[in-house]
């Protein structure tokens, strides 16, 4: 279990303060989505669950290890994977199986189980066949599965993604949510940063950041149904969603608490048929 | 694009050799290069074109890594031709330069020479991963380390430098594009103008890098990298084919330094 006890963060230099008192838990195996408006401290707030920085108050415990305490890092940045929004700059390796293997590497394992790792993480991610591929010649969203790979070769119990669609083309970005998806059915804990809010709408629990507090929490059904609020902060719904309160807008009784294609398909089947 | 430095995949022999042999050979060829007489040196040349050959990578290819060093190349060329000492057949009186066959000849050949150290460079770097190149720096740096010098750290650094440079080329390539799309055309530009949109470009593109290497060792950091030891994907093991390599280079090596010494 992640739990982030009331946490404050400050960027000294800027003197901004991007987390003002955040408090979350996050369950092994959960699939959790962090929404909210740009420059509300989501980037922030991941980054504080592998200890890459840490709270200037309150703090943040992975699985018992506090973060606050170095001779823990080690273990919690094999423990929580992180995706980082930009391809580019994580990729370490010149070639993909090179770079997946870092991780690996610095984990000091022996040959043969490097190799073993790589060799797995290529392949849930499905790209066993780019492992000898020079990285750059590969195609933004190839870039970005062996950006998961290297996350994956460390065996990670939970894993941030930081708005891992950005910038794809709908096929690219579906296949990244595909991975996700299927990560989250093996048992990993999944905390995914979106701007897209038919892709939170898939996580077990959305978590809706403001100017650096939590203020919603709830399953996509319920965050959803507040749409004055997230109008409010100047974010959006779920297509479907907007959908069916147009439709209400309009006088037609459909139900609107819905955040799934295969739902909203069920409640316009429902109308037509009672027309 | 391709430069010296990329790795390029194949299925040749030369591919599967311990890269331990690779870098030794051009390593052993570099130093006696220096000392090469100009038949011997043909000789050598023509062995490392019929590698290169058979290595299976496109002409076209090389020649795009060579080409930047192209300036180089020809620098080489007129320095040695023109300050070599011999009988002028040519001089160029305002410059007090003259050019002489033997002048001609040393320019010939130490451009040759330096020919031969790019292509072995380039087929070195062409067929090996650079993981691999550096496993076998980091073997044969390893005795220092008994003297407490940072290997792995160093070998981190390699591939670092190996990585940054293909960002180098295309922030400075996009930053150029920036330029240009604020209506600046250098071939209309006067000189100082010229001088400020260099300067202006070179801090760009540092700036630019630095803040990449930032967020790269950021994410150095989210991979647990420690400055201590690292273990490596690489495998490093002589095999059968290996040990023959090792014997022909031996042998070809042998006859070079045969040849240089009967043809002095
Ligand atoms: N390295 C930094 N130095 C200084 N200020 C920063 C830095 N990174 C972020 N900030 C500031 O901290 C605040 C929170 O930023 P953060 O990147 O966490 O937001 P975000 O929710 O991830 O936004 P986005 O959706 O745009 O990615 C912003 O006001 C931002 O300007
Ligand atoms: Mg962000």
């Amino acid at each position: 279990m992640i739990s982030i006890n009331n946490i404050y963060y400050r960027y000294e230099q800027e003197g901004i303060d991007a987390l003002c008192g955040v408090s979350l838990e996050i369950q092994e195996g959960e699939h959790l989505s962090l929404i909210g408006p740009n420059g509300c401290g989501k980037t922030t707030l991941i980054q504080h669950l592998n200890a890459l920085i840490l709270p200037r108050q309150g703090k943040v415990i992975i699985d018992g290890l506090n973060t606050s305490d170095t001779e823990n890092h080690i273990q919690i940045r094999s423990r929580v994977g992180m995706v980082f929004q930009n391809p580019e700059n994580q990729i370490i390796g010149m070639t993909v199986e090179e770079d997946v293997a870092f991780g690996p590497e610095n984990l000091q394992l022996p040959t043969a189980a490097i190799k073993e790792r790589v060799a797995e993480a290529l392949e849930r991610v499905g790209i066993l066949e780019l492992a000898k591929r020079n990285v750059e010649h590969l195609s933004g969203g190839e870039k970005r599965l062996v950006a998961i790979a290297g996350v994956l070769a460390m065996r990670p119990r939970y894993i941030a993604f930081d708005e891992p669609t950005a910038f794809l083309d709908p096929a690219a970005a579906k296949r990244i949510l595909k991975i996700i998806d299927k990560l989250n059915t093996e048992n990993v804990g999944i905390i995914h940063i979106t701007h897209n809010m038919d892709e939170a709408a898939m996580a077990s629990r959305v978590v809706v950041i403001n100017e650096g507090r939590v203020s919603m929490e709830g399953d996509p059904q319920d965050i959803f149904g507040k749409v004055d609020l997230l109008q409010e902060m100047g974010m959006q719904l779920p297509q479907v969603t907007e959908l069916l309160i147009r439709l209400k807008l309009d006088g037609f009784p459909v139900r609107t608490d819905i955040v799934a294609m295969e739902d909203a398909t069920e409640q316009i089947k429902l109308l037509v048929k009672t027309r | 694009m391709y430069h010296i430095g990329s790795y390029i995949r194949g299925g040749a022999i030369i591919y599967r050799l311990d890269p331990r042999i690779k870098l030794a050979a051009v390593i052993v060829l570099s130093i006696v290069i220096l000392a090469a007489k100009p038949l011997p040196s043909v000789f050598l040349g023509l062995a490392l074109i019929i590698l290169a050959f058979f290595s299976g990578i496109r002409l076209r290819t090389i020649a795009q890594a060579v080409k930047p060093l192209l300036f180089f190349i020809v620098l080489i060329f007129f320095v040695h031709a023109l300050f070599t000492e011999g009988n002028a057949f040519l001089s160029i009186t305002c410059f007090g330069l003259s050019l002489s066959r033997a002048g001609l000849s040393a320019g010939f050949l130490v451009t040759w020479q330096f020919l031969c150290l790019i292509l072995a460079a380039v087929l070195l770097t062409m067929t090996s991963p650079p993981a691999q190149i550096i496993a076998a720096i980091k073997y044969y740096l390893y005795p220092l380390k008994l003297l407490r010098v940072p290997v792995d750290v160093i070998a981190v650094m390699i591939m670092l430098a190996l990585r940054m440079m293909p960002v180098l080329l295309s922030e400075k390539e996009r930053i150029e594009i920036a330029q240009r799309a604020r209506g600046y055309n250098e071939k209309k530009s006067g000189f100082i103008l010229r001088i400020k949109a260099f300067l202006s470009l070179t801090a760009a593109v540092l700036l630019g890098v630095f803040r990449r290497a930032d967020e790269l060792a950021v994410a150095m950091e989210a991979r647990n990298y420690q400055q201590d030891t690292r273990t490596s994907f690489v495998e490093l093991r002589m095999v059968s084919t290996d040990f023959i390599a090792l014997f022909f280079l031996s042998v070809f090596f042998f006859i070079f330094i045969a040849l240089n010494y009967c043809f002095g």
